[in-house]
């Protein structure tokens, strides 16, 4: 204790310096999991490690990998969006039925806004109303669902003049994974070094104390809710020009796939803890599984059940170590 | 005492770490007996209290039951009849009495819930406490005292021996704490020994046979409540803080008032008025549940005032949450350090720099994990911060002083002019105690005004140069500086001691 409080001004003593002690980062499991796929796989298919099977499993994760961008700033702030997956096909849509009416321009400004629109009401929904984020969402999924399938009267709706997501500009790599890169480096970016990106892992870690600190709770989830909608919004264009059609159960599940990856990677549903590398791993883990297992002929059904049963080995994998580290 | 003792511990000890908590603590339990174990916070009670319930194993020495050496568990001690009525009451709101009664062991024919007997059963438990809460109201439709009644309902089930309080009375109204000790009267009658814990003299000298004190993990005083006095046992409790010396009384005539509050109201208090200048330490105290706590929240903006004015820096300020707070200059450190205060799994350099975030972030967006290090090591050596220097060590690795020392740090670096403070020593032990002491006299006479408000009067005597005392939601007292000290306060507060 030093006689008086005097800040410390002057260069920082060797006993206060950050000992830059090496530490094993939380997701090295899931990279030394994710090298045993690849070489597992490369060993039962030649065609596994080739340049066109990577681009194959990139381009399989984009869309997922928009949404889980998005999902994982809600994650780390205690909160949920299960309307991803609706939002995609209500997103796609707007686009679908606008696009030949009002043009590509004006379609694509209105989808933004329907996506925005999904944000808008769940983040108002769970901060100003204050209903429970898992209840909203999951009432909003099934309310863009259901208007998706009625007023596209359960048709799937073909788009013409909107096929940029199969350019591939460079190294054969389709446009729809430089958006996702795009996407996850913003994310990424926002979550470590930003003062919004901090407060969510405050808001995550003690919602009360988040709120004492003045880091204002309810605006930053409000935006993490209008983020997820811009996520849908962009996955969802992509996913109307992959596919060059839209219909009432596009991107059925997608809310699923997104939470696994981000999960599996390493977020925590409590809050606080988690990372954009972490998602991204978490997705190249689950695309690789499929690729994989696809390439060795196994059915697609099989490729759920390992989907499941990996995030529930992941999952108690980490129960087990905190256990063990807390033990010590 | 002729009756041989329920439970004898003997030469008690017990240590965490490198840290001895207890030296070797002796004490009897006879059936029939109060005993009212005394001893201020971090002196080693709730771990005593936690061996005797089975909860931690000692390190050494004996506890024997009925003249036998044992070893227990948690369970085991439910088994041999020891039963522990802890603060926090724990119980099912959305279930009725009769069910909180018998929570927990179920009376049952084969799996189904054997409905008729839960309700006789509660019936007996609450027929011997004397009671007659309606069996089918609602756990949530009860006050406080009701449902601690519940509670010792549901611990004398079966055969109890020794029932444990803990601080039962700190949230009680005067009439709930007089039904409890009636209930307390018919289990002595019974042959039950009691243990009771308490920081309340009036309540020893109201209900216990013998009188226990434990000062810094060893008993320093025992004996029949008979041949002891208020004075001696304030003496062996916090013979420390009788004798502390509070330095001279400084005057804040010259200086211009800081923060001021005329006549503010709002759920939980009434009416209150005081003025603090700058460099002052005002210290509010009052027991749990006086509305101390509310006073503090609401200087902090946590919910608006009914009614009257505040003012800050001598302007007329309207507080519209505690970003608005921080914003005028006022910091706050709540009482409840895990639920309000401390993010345990984040870095100690980010809750430091937290409400700073952004002042300090570049072009008051982007942050760097060198900026948030910067803070705290600005600050780490001024406060006595004790960890491995790391910044990017989760709080919850630190002790529970050094995690309160880095939330101060927190209003440090927010450079506020004004510091709120609920309970700042709560779960803090003696030491790190003293230095925080040091640390709020030091920021004072550097012009920073800081209210205290706390149930605890170590908080009011260590800091304070004016004292006011609240009950029910009401300041009763204000005490110059001079006059502040234990019996001062515990006296106003209520506690009516006669030294």
């Amino acid at each position: 204790m030093s006689e008086t409080l005097t800040p410390t001004t002057a260069a920082p003593k060797s006993d206060v310096i950050a000992r830059r002690r090496f530490k094993v980062p939380e997701t090295a499991a899931l990279v030394v999991f994710l090298i045993a796929e690849v070489i597992f796989f490369s060993f039962s298919s030649r065609f596994f490690l080739s340049w066109d099977n990577v681009i194959n499993i990139v381009t399989a994760l984009s869309v997922t990998g928009i949404l889980a961008a998005g999902a994982t700033i809600l994650l780390i702030g205690g909160q949920f969006d299960l309307s991803i997956g609706s939002g995609v096909a209500w997103v796609g849509l707007t686009f679908a039925l606008l696009n030949p009416v009002i043009g590509t321009a004006g379609a694509v400004s209105a989808a933004v806004l329907s996506g925005l629109i999904i944000g808008i009401l769940n983040g108002f929904l769970v901060t100003v109303v204050g209903v429970n984020a898992l209840i909203t969402t999951l009432g909003t999924m099934a309310i863009f669902r259901g208007l998706t399938l009625s007023i596209g009267e359960g048709q799937s709706i073909g788009v013409t003049g909107f096929d940029w997501a199969l350019i591939r500009p460079f190294l054969n790599i389709p446009l729809p994974v430089i958006v996702f890169v795009i996407v996850a480096s913003l994310v990424a970016l926002l979550l470590r070094n930003t003062v919004y990106g901090r407060s969510i892992y405050a808001i995550g870690a003690n919602p009360s104390a988040a709120r004492l600190v003045g880091l204002g709770s309810k605006r930053n989830i409000f935006i993490a809710f209008l983020i997820s909608g811009l996520c849908m919004a962009l996955a969802g264009l992509t996913s109307v020009s992959q596919l060059g059609a839209t219909s009432g159960t596009t991107g059925l599940g997608l809310e699923l796939a997104a939470i696994t990856a981000v999960i599996l990677g390493g977020t925590s549903l409590a809050g606080g803890v988690g990372s954009v590398s972490g998602t991204v791993l978490g997705l190249l883990i689950v695309a690789v599984l499929g690729n994989g297992m696809t390439l060795m002929n196994i059915n697609s059904s099989w490729q759920q059940v390992a989907t499941g049963a990996l995030l529930i080995l992941a999952v108690s994998f980490d129960r087990l170590r905190q256990t063990v580290l807390r033990s010590r | 005492m002729n009756t041989p003792a329920f439970l004898s511990a003997q030469q008690l000890r017990k240590s965490f770490g490198p840290v001895e908590v207890l030296h070797g603590v002796d004490l009897d339990l006879a059936p029939g007996t109060v005993t009212a174990l005394l001893g201020e916070n971090g002196a080693g009670k709730s771990t005593f209290v936690r061996i005797l319930a089975g909860d931690y194993q000692p390190d050494s020495g004996t506890i024997e039951l009925d003249g036998v050496p044992e070893h227990y568990s948690v369970a085991g001690a439910r088994r041999r009849g020891i039963r522990l009525i802890s603060q926090e009451i724990s119980d099912a709101p959305a279930l009725t009495v009769a069910e909180n009664v018998v929570l927990g062991a179920w009376p049952s024919k084969g799996s189904w819930v054997d409905h008729r007997a839960v309700r006789r059963e509660a019936r007996a438990a609450l027929d011997v406490l004397d009671t007659n809460l309606d069996l089918d109201a609602l756990q949530s439709s009860l006050r406080l005292g009701e449902r601690q009644i519940v509670e010792v309902a549901r611990a004398i089930r079966g055969e109890s021996r020794l029932i444990i309080f803990d601080e039962p009375t700190a949230a009680l109204s005067d009439a709930e704490a007089k039904q409890l000790y009636r209930v307390i009267g018919t289990l002595t009658a019974r042959g039950v020994a009691v243990l009771y814990i308490t920081h309340r003299l009036d309540e020893v000298f109201a209900i216990a046979d013998r009188v226990c004190v434990l000062r810094d993990g060893v008993i320093s005083l025992s004996g029949a409540v008979s041949d002891t006095t208020p004075s001696a046992v304030v003496e062996a409790m916090v013979g420390r803080a009788v004798e502390r010396t509070r330095g001279e009384p400084r005057s804040f005539q010259e200086s211009e008032p800081a923060l001021e509050v005329q006549r503010i109201s709002a759920s939980g208090f009434d009416e209150v008025s005081f003025r603090a200048h700058r460099g002052e330490i005002i210290g509010i105290y009052g027991k749990l549940g006086s509305g101390v706590i509310e006073v503090a929240e609401a200087l902090f903006g946590t919910h608006p005032l009914h009614s009257g004015t505040m003012l800050v820096d001598g302007r007329e300020r309207t507080l519209k949450g505690p970003a608005d707070a921080i914003a005028h200059g006022i910091g706050y450190l709540p009482a409840d350090r895990a639920h309000d205060s401390a993010f345990l799994i984040l870095p100690v350099s980010e809750n430091l720099a937290a409400p700073s975030w952004s002042r300090l972030a570049r072009l008051r967006t982007f942050m760097t994990r060198t900026i948030d290090a910067t803070a705290y090591r600005r600050w780490h050596d001024a406060l006595g911060i004790r960890s491995t220097g790391d910044p990017t060590q989760p709080l919850g690795t630190l002790s529970g002083g050094n995690q309160q020392k880095v939330l101060l740090g927190r209003w440090l670096e927010a450079g506020s002019k004004v510091l709120i403070l609920s309970e700042p020593t709560r779960g803090v032990d003696v030491g790190a105690r003293e230095e925080i002491y040091a640390v709020l006299r030091d920021l004072a006479s550097r012009g920073t005004t800081i209210v205290v408000a706390s149930s605890d009067y170590e908080d009011i005597i260590g800091v304070a140069d004016t004292a006011m005392v609240m009950i029910r939601g009401e300041i009763v007292a204000r005490i110059p500086h001079n006059d502040i000290t234990v019996n001062a306060l515990t006296e106003a507060a209520g506690g009516t001691i006669h030294v």
